[in-house]
């Protein structure tokens, strides 16, 4: 089956005018202004299989939402192209637009002055949806997303976790195959975030849907995605699921152990590396490209050492994202 | 002494602000000063027009919009920044403005430099100018100095009805509606012998909304027209008192207010 | 289902307005307060003159009302709904517009078509409690009164264009309070909102037939009052229905410039 999004060296670039400092430079810049091209994105490839949830990762700035905007049809890239669903985003707007649902984090695409449920009433008539299956679809968003508890409510006085279900919602009332969602659970507390994931995952598995998800929580990438992509300074650096991830720039255990004999010589082991040592608390980590994972490296220790007491931390995905822009950062 | 200086700083801060973009500066000067001379041309058109309004001589009609506009463009430079403030309350910057070591009132006033007060002013002087200049009035030091207090009345008059409608907005943000409403009534309605109105409606921008106080009532205590405004001689000569005692009680009931904020959206 | 889409932007406004009843009484309070105190002054400054400029005094004073009853039809309070174009650059929600399967600029005139339906009915209404209690006069003859419907008709053609100008402005610059004020001045001002533009000097009416403005409010309200004689209706007409093309022409050319600007920029 082809993939539903499909990206191939896709570039942006945008030219903006520096201003010189001071008066004098005030003026130059008036008469001979200063052009610097910023290269959002460069050289971006990568695909989504039908149903598959992806997450674009990456620091702020990284070039996410500009890729997202060239995918959803707002932006034209400067080279390289794009399909979702078998449209070319930026060259048929329209058509592409039926095929999508967007949610741009915490700006709403909601009538401020009206009930949600009008909001939902007009998008059905925009995007020509039959009245039976709309009803059928906002049943189905209701019973996940507990909507009917505030629809009646104008946006203006709704919470931010009610906006965003809503949203969500209207992104989707359509049926689009393809959802993109630039950060959407920003700002939201720990119980609409989980009901917003269970949608998701509903969504993607039941439904089908292909789902594009850039965020900063990495709870959320833990449960939602298998595949990851990784951008910096706009260019991809990783393109995998998240153990390649972890074993890329997640080997980050530590082993604590207290020995029996605070005396004891510690020889080494392969790949184990003594980080402290303090009376008959040793701390090991990782050692060279071929270290153990944590599990090995445990049962190492214990073999090889007298214990009376062992504890370890595995680094969670937040560290290793960490370590991961650091680790770009850096080349 | 040191709330004057910062004061001062931010003002500075807030006129380089404006200076940044300079096109919009200009714009904005032109705009206090464009908006002022329609008013003129209006005035002036009207008085061309209709000779003898409400039994006053022209020359005399010309200094209740002179008086007007000059308190008004004061009030913009010194005060104007409470007509809008329903803007800075919806966007929650009250919010902010709680959390500072200043008062509220203060860094409300101190939020932008009011670049078309420079406009409003420039054409306000002119038109006091020319409106004093026609003048067959004997200008004694008494008349002078009423003059001003009346001016200084007319701001604090202005800036009251502003404060006390910043004050509903407080509450109910969406009072900011009326201040585009009260701005255009205190334009049209205010150069005007207000004489030439049917009573009921004298009296309602009387007792109503009082800005016959502004400059209507001072200018025709002034022009020797005191006795004819319907209302009583003393209440009008003293309107450049009640000015100020007005913006007093917009004040307080605009720290009353303040206490009893409790945001915007929950 | 094009008409489903259409009524449902339409009525966008309309129930943003029901649902905020206060927002009716202060439409109802101001329109009535501005009525009674524009016809008392006009009355007020006819007091000792008989005809000035070619107006008399129920012509002046129909002529005055009549141009606070038409602003009603767009003075609605459009920034609490947030959806202006202003707005949507400010907040970042533009980009929705052009995530849709409907143009933008169809949206956009729909909105407006809805605002001023809702507007007109306000207008309609006071239109007919004014001329009940007689502070305006009936139109002469009903061929006037065709004429001022078809007249209106092409001002608010007019006035939509202008006002989308302005609106199209702000995908350019968030920051141009001041450029719009000042549209929103001239149109105010030489449209004979402010006062009627016969009172204004010669130079400055030769000046306004020359600007957009004066055909959306000053064309059908001379014609209604008879300032403008039925003889020349049709060609005042005319110049109204050539605004309406040179204006549909020069705004579709701006919502193409304003989709590039949003497809290069990303809005």
């Amino acid at each position: 089956m082809d993939a539903s999004i499909e990206v191939h060296g896709l570039s942006r670039t945008f030219h903006t005018t520096v201003r010189r400092p001071g008066f004098t430079g005030a003026v130059r810049s008036l008469v001979n202004p200063e052009r610097v091209a910023k290269h959002a994105v460069t050289d971006i490839t990568f695909d989504v299989a039908p149903g598959e949830l992806l997450a674009l990762l990456g620091p702020n700035g990284a070039g996410k939402s500009t890729t997202i905007k060239m995918l959803t049809g707002i932006l034209t890239p400067t080279s390289g192209h794009a399909r979702v669903a078998g449209v070319v985003p930026y060259e048929e707007r329209e058509r592409n637009a039926r095929n999508i649902g967007a949610v741009f984090g915490q700006r709403t695409q909601l009538w401020w002055d009206l009930p949600v449920r009008e909001s939902f009433a007009i998008l059905r008539d925009i995007y020509e949806v039959p009245k039976a299956e709309h009803a059928a679809r906002l049943k189905e968003f209701d019973d996940l997303l507990d909507l009917s508890s505030f629809w009646d409510t104008r946006v203006r006085h709704l919470s931010l976790g009610q906006r965003v279900r809503s949203d969500l919602a209207a992104a989707l009332l359509h049926d689009p195959p393809v959802v993109f969602l630039d950060e959407p659970t920003i700002g939201m507390d720990v119980v609409v975030k989980e009901q917003v994931r269970e949608f998701l995952r509903h969504q993607v598995t039941e439904r089908g849907r292909t789902v594009l998800l850039t965020t900063h929580d990495m709870t959320e990438v833990e449960r939602l995605a298998e595949r990851v992509v990784l951008v910096n300074h706009g260019r991809l650096v990783l393109d995998g699921t998240l153990d390649e991830i972890r074993r890329k720039f997640g080997s980050t255990w530590q082993v604590r152990a207290t020995l029996a004999d605070a005396h004891t010589e510690v020889a080494p082991l392969p790949g184990i590396a003594l980080l402290q040592r303090t009376g008959p608390q040793v701390v090991f980590g990782p050692d060279g490209p071929d270290a153990p994972t944590v599990h090995q490296a445990l049962k190492a220790v214990i073999e090889h050492h007298e214990v009376t007491d062992i504890a370890l931390d595995e680094a969670d995905l937040e560290d290793v994202m960490r370590a991961a822009y650091v680790h770009v950062e850096e080349v | 002494m040191q709330s004057l200086r910062i004061m001062w700083r931010i003002t500075l801060l807030n006129f380089r602000a404006q200076l940044e973009y300079r096109t919009e500066f200009l714009l904005m000067v032109a705009i206090g000063a464009i908006w002022q001379v329609s008013v003129i041309v209006f005035a002036t058109v009207l008085l061309a027009r209709f000779t003898g309004m409400g039994g006053w001589d022209s020359s005399e009609v010309l200094l209740i919009p002179a008086t007007r506009m000059l308190a008004h463009a004061l009030f913009v430079l010194f005060l104007g920044r409470v007509h809008g403030a329903g803007r800075q309350i919806q966007e929650g910057r009250i919010d902010t403005y709680l959390l500072r070591p200043m008062p509220v009132h203060r860094q409300l006033q101190l939020a932008f430099f009011p670049t078309n007060a420079i406009g409003d002013l420039t054409v306000a002087v002119g038109l006091m100018i020319g409106a004093l200049s026609r003048s067959e009035l004997d200008w004694t030091p008494g008349r002078i100095g009423y003059l001003i207090a009346a001016v200084i009345g007319g701001l604090f008059l202005e800036a009251a009805l502003f404060t006390a409608l910043a004050s509903a907005s407080l509450r109910f943000p969406a009072a900011d509606y009326w201040s585009y409403w009260l701005e255009e009534l205190l334009g049209t309605f205010g150069s005007y012998p207000l004489n030439v109105l049917p009573r009921a409606v004298g009296g309602f921008l009387t007792y109503g909304l009082p800005l016959a106080f502004v400059a209507y009532f001072p200018v025709a205590v002034l022009t020797g027209h005191g006795h004819d405004t319907g209302a009583p001689y003393w209440l009008a000569a003293a309107s450049p008192l009640l000015g100020v005692l007005a913006y007093l009680g917009a004040r307080w009931l605009w720290r009353w207010s303040l206490r009893h904020y409790s945001g915007i959206n929950g | 289902m094009a008409v489903l889409h259409a009524w449902r932007a339409a009525r966008v406004t309309p129930l943003g307005e029901l649902h905020t009843p206060p927002r009716m009484t202060a439409v109802l309070l101001r329109l009535t307060v501005q009525i009674v105190l524009v016809a008392s002054l006009w009355h007020g400054l006819y007091a000792d003159t008989g005809t000035t400029a070619g107006l008399d005094r129920d012509q002046a004073v129909t002529y005055a009302v009549l141009a606070v009853l038409a602003s009603r039809m767009r003075e609605l309070d459009q920034y609490a709904g947030r959806d202006t174009v202003l707005q949507h650059m400010h907040f970042g929600t533009i980009v929705y517009w052009y995530l849709r399967p409907l143009p933008p600029q169809r949206y956009h005139a729909l909105r407006a078509l809805g605002e001023k339906l809702y507007g007109f009915a306000w207008a309609l209404a006071g239109y007919t409690v004014c001329l009940t209690a007689g502070v305006v006069e009936p139109p002469k003859s009903a061929a006037t009164a065709g004429v001022f419907v078809l007249s209106l008709l092409l001002g608010q053609l007019v006035l939509y264009y202008v006002l989308l100008v302005l609106d199209q402005m702000c995908f350019w610059t968030v920051r141009n309070n001041a450029a719009m004020l000042i549209l929103i001045f001239a149109q105010n001002l030489l449209s004979g909102v402010y006062a009627p533009l016969w009172f204004f000097p010669g130079w400055f009416v030769t000046l306004s037939a020359f600007l957009p403005f004066q055909a959306t409010l000053n064309v059908p309200l001379s014609l209604y009052i008879g300032r403008i004689p039925l003889s020349d209706a049709g060609l005042q007409l005319a110049v109204q229905a050539a605004w309406v093309v040179a204006l549909h022409l020069f705004t579709r050319f701006l919502w193409r410039r304003a989709a590039l600007r949003v497809m290069s920029q990303g809005g």
